[in-house]
């Protein structure tokens, strides 16, 4: 018969260890997270007068034509880049996952090497190789596809070339894990039976990588529908998205309460993505 | 092994003595990065390190962000001396950010043209150099004019800058002038800006950007400031600068003491040796900025490129800081719905 008070002994014990563990982890959480983010909650709904309804902040952003429009080419560029990521990862993690090692390995390399250059460094080679004179226009009036001045500078187009060349390393390496998880001998047997590659990569290898597809997609959403730097140069001034425009009103007309309300429909607008998603998983795993 | 001793001792030595320059307090200013911050470096942060024997911390912000910091620190400034470029001082001063100075705590203070020390009162620091607005063209294009800008043979190689850099907001208020708008009423300004764009002109933000347009041949004409012209010739690119017959706008570059600092002496003597005729004439030097001091000299070859004595500052344009600043927001505002695709 195990001995009850050691047992909760253990059980004390595990707890101490736990909080030490998660500590770390939890004042970071806290303190770099939580506290900045209710700090910008609270601005959010301090009036920009007094007598006015804590609203006041998120009625402006729906009661204006211009804000609305900055929100949808935010959301619209947003699903656009996803789907992209979406449709050039699955493919590339697939090919990764069933290469020999040294091929998957190199093609991992070349899709992760956009990370380790700075964010500018990366955008400013756009800028380059997207406007007027650079190679990308030259190759548009060459093949005939735009005029001679062609440019896909500050285009929504170069927005979603140059957003996805980032966010993709995301997306493959999220499909790569779940793919190389699928046993090589289910796309075996349904070959055997009789189905063509292209059928087996849809019917199969599809359907059990969407995990890994959706935790994908989730991430490049969240992170190009927050994203600030390479809309702003790419895309130039005149075509705003949310965040640049938070950060605008932050630095430079200084109506941080404003930005505030903004920042909390940008994390609304995520976390009403995140949190279907997370209840949607773990009903599955549980 | 002796070797190895030796080293391990200057190591040591070495560690102690960065130890004691650790212990030192930093000082801490902003400049504008890039070539800027390199000139300012040489022509004031380090004879000021040299003189008084302190470590000066270079923090990149431009006006608006330096603003914004300073602000969000309110209640704990970060920085001794914090400069600007686009009137932010007025704001700053007036919310209580800057610590005032007096004429007699410049030994420099009698040298400078008035229109330097005229915010001094209100608690600003002192301009110690002012950049130009006017018109960068690659040769082709020989602009005279403000009108020029309307005129160009290919609307697509005009660009101007973004009202967030203080480039753009000068561009918007010298056109909204030459079209007959007043401070009061800038629509004309704003129709002007409407109408370059829909001839195809681009706008921009930052001055790489500007540099990377004329080096691709993406643009022949630009709205810009005299000493980016001179960054640009630097870089290779044959960039004539222009002063527009209409005039144009001068871009005061000030230097100023933050408050709630614990060594506001130690910021005055670098404010002071900013306004000093060393230091402007090598920012004219430099960078083609004008100097405010009145005994600056300048070689005859330079004094040409830049705008340089009394006379010559007089003919600037200078929107009063003080309205700029309440309308800022407003205009920004009304600029974005004008230009947003």
């Amino acid at each position: 018969m195990p001995h009850p008070l050691r047992r909760a002994e253990r059980g004390a014990g595990a707890f101490g260890e736990s909080v030490l563990l998660i500590g770390p982890g939890a004042a970071l959480l806290i303190g770099a997270f939580l506290f900045p983010v209710g700090q910008i909650l609270v601005l959010s709904i301090v009036p920009p007068e007094e007598g006015l309804s804590i609203w006041a902040n998120f009625a402006r952003f729906f009661e204006d034509d211009y804000y609305l429009r900055v929100a949808w080419r935010t959301f619209r560029l947003s699903v656009i880049i996803t789907l992209v990521t979406a449709m050039i990862g699955f493919p590339l993690a697939y090919v990764v996952a069933r290469s020999p090692r040294i091929v998957g390995y190199t093609l991992l390399l070349l899709t992760v090497l956009p990370l380790m250059t700075s964010v500018v460094v990366r955008t400013f080679g756009w800028i380059i190789a997207l406007g007027r004179g650079g190679p990308v226009a030259d190759l548009l009036s060459l093949t005939g596809l735009g005029a001679r001045d062609a440019t896909l500078l500050h285009t929504e187009t170069g927005i979603v070339i140059a957003m996805v060349q980032v966010l993709l390393p995301f997306m493959t390496l999220t499909t790569l894990g779940v793919i190389s998880t699928i046993h090589p001998h289910l796309e075996e047997a349904s070959r055997t039976m009789g189905a063509g590659f292209y059928r087996t990569l849809r019917h199969v290898v599809l359907p059990l990588s969407v995990p890994g597809l959706v935790s994908g997609s989730l991430l490049v959403f969240a992170l190009s529908i927050s994203s600030f730097v390479t809309p702003n140069l790419v895309g130039g001034v005149r075509l705003p998205v949310m965040a640049g425009a938070i950060y605008q009103q932050a630095t430079s007309t200084l109506d941080w309460n404003f930005a505030a309300a903004q920042s909390t429909l940008l994390l609304a607008a995520v976390l009403g993505l995140l949190i279907p998603y997370l209840a949607l998983t773990r009903r599955r795993h549980g | 092994m002796t070797h190895l001793s030796k080293g391990a001792l200057v190591a040591v030595a070495a560690s102690l003595l960065a130890g004691t320059a650790m212990a030192q307090e930093t000082f801490v200013i902003n400049s504008f990065g890039g070539a800027y911050e390199e000139a300012h470096r040489r022509l004031v942060i380090e004879p000021f390190e040299q003189m008084y024997n302190v470590e000066v911390e270079v923090v990149t912000a431009y006006s608006a962000d330096a603003l914004a910091q300073l602000r969000a620190q309110a209640e704990n400034p970060q920085f001794d001396v914090i400069h600007f470029s686009g009137g932010q001082e007025v704001t700053a001063a007036a919310e209580g950010l800057l610590a005032p100075i007096m004429p007699d705590q410049l030994s420099n203070y009698d040298q400078l043209y008035p229109f330097a020390v005229e915010g001094l009162e209100q608690g600003q620091g002192p301009v110690y150099s002012v950049a130009v607005l006017g018109l960068l063209s690659d040769g082709e294009a020989a602009p005279t004019s403000w009108d020029d800008l309307f005129s160009a043979s290919n609307g697509e190689d005009v660009a101007i800058a973004d009202i967030t850099n203080t480039y753009g907001l000068l561009t918007l208020l010298m056109l909204n002038q030459v079209r007959g708008g007043t401070l009061d009423d800038i629509q004309p300004g704003l129709d002007a800006v409407t109408e370059l764009l829909d001839n195809g002109a681009q706008i921009l933000s930052s001055s790489p950007e500007f540099q990377q347009a004329f080096a691709q041949e993406a643009t022949s004409l630009e709205a810009y400031a005299q000493d980016y012209a001179y960054t640009l010739q630097q870089a290779g690119l044959p960039i004539d600068f222009v002063q527009p017959a209409e005039g144009s706008p001068g871009i005061y570059i000030t230097a100023n003491v933050v408050a709630g600092r614990p060594n506001e002496e130690l910021a005055r003597a670098f404010v002071d040796m900013s306004i000093s005729a060393a230091a402007q004439a090598g920012w004219a030097e430099a960078l083609r900025y004008s100097p405010t001091n009145s005994t600056v000299e300048l070689p005859v070859d330079l004094a040409g490129q830049v705008v340089y004595g009394d006379e010559a500052a007089a003919n600037l344009v200078r929107f009063d800081p003080v309205v700029v600043n309440a309308q800022r927001s407003d205009w920004t505002d009304a600029w974005n719905r004008a230009i947003a695709q």
